[in-house]
């Protein structure tokens, strides 16, 4: 074999999209079909190498060469002050977790590239779209595999710049561009917070390098105190990025973006960045216990209350946004809890149910133009395609056996009934079964029931192959992602050991020790949730109408999403802006008036004075000279 | 001998005749002609000096030398200036060239 490629090559990963995004963006006009098959041609490439690097991964694990601790690939000084006082290495880490990420990151932006070739024909800015995807691909990947904390920022700040792009891809609209800031902003919130932590770990330590920190924080070099609140500033950036509450608010937003980008960026990949950074830590986690509980409930909240917004919401890209928040909440519930497998075998699944149930409602949208589930209904006779894979995505979400979701929530509430108060396990399995009543909420006002707007409904269509294919591929993944950590399915596979134990680090505890009546009791409550759901939504819409009636107050509530947004609005309007005035005034009245232009004015107004002693009267002239030579005159005799 | 006070006072004499002379008229010709009367009390200060002071050295007549043939080529330059302002103005009289001022 000619080029090993393997875990020390794996720069190159990002390395592609990144070079595809500059050609896609400079040579746009150039390239056939704007560059939208080149954009998907490098992506499998990447795909593909992933597969190489996985391969590396497992069969240098198989040989017992080197821990599962990962491994460290030093490239090159790129910062170095002061003889080591403050240097940045360039380097690329690679263990279990970014085993987890880089398929999920890959295999997605494929799908999604391919399903935007068909979703996103005949748009204006069609070549930039794509540029933007490999620009979000290549920092997407960047982060996964930083070994470094500065490295990680940067790609960090990467993906949250190419969120915001295509947030705003349809920057003529208003509420688009307004989303897209929202997006930047709350998110640049958290990602303060994160920066201190960094430099707080950097203050610590004297290094950026992730695994010294680690090792740093569990010899107990830093202390408990200064740890925890490092940490804390570490999770305020998580919280932002994967919109956790009270940060979580920009998520519904960003549906205001191109549908693809929602499943890429907004379900699989940028909002479960926060999960990695808090898995990736996650052994200074368990050292500092107070901040892990913090994750928990923060987790913990933010699964519930988006569960409960997405029950009474109307749009169908924002019901998935809510539950994509609450989904998140579980993983870092689970992290909270120290099960680092159950959060990242939770991401991995999610990713793919989650993209495809979001591609599925792109399609729907692309059929009937309308995103309102009251202007749709009855879809299931005009798009029996995708309903089935939107119904896969749904049952995989509500957590339905054999389905990849029920796998991984299971091993999250089977680890909070061992490692939690008992009432994080029952406010958990409620959650669960609210996401299986608005799931199927969700399914039976899109697909099921009369269609309510006829227009719509007549003009409805199938997707084209180039956009069914993808959800294909992801239906499938969304069924059998689950089984990946079978230990059966990895000595199949040849890796002995299971893929499991490789590359979750640890086992889940489903696969070693089945527990049925545990794993009995949460397909109960999922099916009570679609039992609950069912009962209220099939038919017809009235009785949804009437449940407002039952509860107007809490129905007001969710549809305001707690008045959440409204109190953020009031403290901008209020403390913010006001703030910002006096600041302004200060600037504009004292800085300025006074400073800047003050001095300049008192020159020119003593110019105006002066410029009258300048008579152009010679004699006048040759006076003052007699004047200055007899003063002279008189200086030296006097000092003489 | 002279006395080098005499010297001195009349160079000094000279000098303030020229001074007010070159302050109080308005004619450019005039003016010239003052200054001239002040380089030529430097010129007795200098020739005063050197022969007082020290009969060897020259350094002294040298300057007075040069002091003569500067003042020369000023008032060759200097009648050219005026003999413009004249051909512009049809005046030698300073006050009317003011027009180098704000």
């Amino acid at each position: 074999m000619g080029i090993e490629f393997g875990m020390e090559q794996v720069w190159v990963l990002p390395a592609i999209p990144a070079a595809l995004f500059v050609v896609l963006a400079l040579l746009n006009p150039l390239l056939p079909r704007r560059g939208d098959f080149l954009a998907a041609f490098g992506m499998a490439a990447v795909v593909g190498l992933v597969f190489l690097v996985l391969a590396d991964y497992t069969s240098v694990f198989k040989d017992g060469h080197f821990s599962p601790g990962g491994t460290n690939v030093y490239s090159f000084d790129w910062v170095n002050i002061g003889q080591g006082f403050f240097t940045i290495e360039f380097s690329t880490y690679a263990d279990g977790i970014t085993m987890v990420m880089l398929p999920v990151v890959t295999i997605v932006a494929l799908m999604v590239i391919v399903y935007s070739i068909g979703y996103m024909h005949g748009e204006a800015r069609y070549g930039w779209y794509f540029a933007a995807l490999c620009l979000f691909v290549a920092a997407m990947l960047t982060l996964v595999i930083a070994g470094n904390l500065i490295q990680l920022y940067l790609a960090w700040e990467g993906v949250g710049l190419a969120s915001y792009l295509l947030i705003g891809f349809y920057w003529e609209r208003q509420s688009a561009a307004e989303a897209a800031k929202k997006a930047f902003i709350t998110t640049r919130v958290g990602d303060v917070g994160l920066l201190i932590g960094i430099i707080l770990l950097w203050r610590a330590t004297g290094t950026f390098d992730i695994q010294s920190i680690l090792a740093a924080a569990q010899s107990g070099a830093i202390g408990d105190k200064y740890l925890t609140v490092s940490l804390l500033f570490l999770f305020a950036g998580a919280a932002g990025k994967s919109a956790q509450f009270p940060l979580h608010v920009w998520l519904p937003d960003a549906m205001e973006g191109p549908t693809p980008v929602s499943a890429l960026i907004h379900a699989a990949t940028m909002v479960v960045a926060g999960v990695y950074l808090v898995a990736r830590f996650s052994p200074a986690y368990a050292e500092a216990l107070v901040a892990r509980d913090v994750v928990l409930y923060i987790g913990l909240i933010t699964a519930m209350m988006a569960a409960s917004m997405g029950l009474v919401t109307s749009d169908i890209k924002r019901v998935l946004a809510y539950s994509t928040v609450s989904q998140l909440g579980f993983m870092f519930v689970a992290l909270g809890m120290g099960a680092v497998t159950a959060a990242m075998f939770h991401l991995f699944t999610h990713a793919f149910f989650k993209a495809l149930l979001f591609l599925g409602s792109g399609s729907v949208i692309h059929a009937t133009h309308h995103q309102e589930v009251e202007n749709l209904g009855g879809l299931r006779r005009k798009m029996p395609f995708t309903a089935s894979v939107f119904a896969v995505g749904s049952l995989a979400l509500a957590g339905i056996p054999i389905f990849a979701g029920f796998w991984s929530k299971d091993e999250i509430l089977h680890a909070a009934l061992n490692d939690a108060p008992v009432a994080v396990y029952v406010l958990l399995t409620g959650t669960a079964m609210l996401t299986a009543i608005y799931t199927t909420r969700l399914v039976l006002l899109t697909f099921f029931g009369a269609p309510r707007d006829r227009h719509a409904f007549d003009h409805a269509h199938e997707s084209p192959l180039i956009m069914n294919a993808p959800l294909a591929v992801l239906a499938v993944l969304a069924t059998v992602a689950g089984f990946f950590a079978f230990d059966q399915v990895g000595q199949a596979l040849g890796f002995p050991g299971g893929i499991a134990a490789n590359v979750f680090l640890e086992q889940a505890h489903h696969f070693t020790e089945p527990d049925y009546a545990f794993a009995g009791m949460a397909t109960l409550v999922s099916l009570l949730g679609i039992g609950v759901g069912w009962a209220y939504w099939h038919g017809d819409a009235r009785r949804a109408v009437a449940a407002r009636g039952w509860a107007p107050d809490l129905h007001a509530l969710l549809v305001n999403r707690y008045y959440l947004d409204n109190l953020y609005q009031g403290i901008i309007n209020r403390v913010v802006l006001g703030a910002g005035s006096v600041i302004a005034w200060f600037d504009k009245r004292v800085v300025n008036e006074t400073g800047v232009d003050g001095g300049a004015q008192t020159v020119s107004y003593l110019g105006y004075r002066l410029k009258f002693l300048q008579t152009g009267r010679i004699p006048n002239y040759a006076f003052g000279m007699a004047v200055g030579v007899l003063v002279l005159a008189l200086v030296a005799i006097g000092n003489s | 001998m002279i006395p080098l006070e005499n010297f001195l006072v009349l160079s000094g004499l000279l000098f303030a005749v020229g001074l007010f002379g070159v302050l109080s008229r308005r004619s450019a010709i005039l003016i010239l002609m003052s200054v001239e009367l002040m380089l030529a009390a430097v010129a007795i200060n200098f020739i005063a000096f050197a022969s007082y002071r020290d009969v060897e050295a020259f350094s002294g007549l040298v300057f007075a030398l040069f002091v003569i043939t500067v003042a020369a080529a000023e008032v060759g330059l200097a009648l050219g200036i005026v003999l413009r302002l004249f051909r512009e103005r049809r005046t030698a009289n300073v006050d009317e060239a003011s027009s180098l001022k704000w």
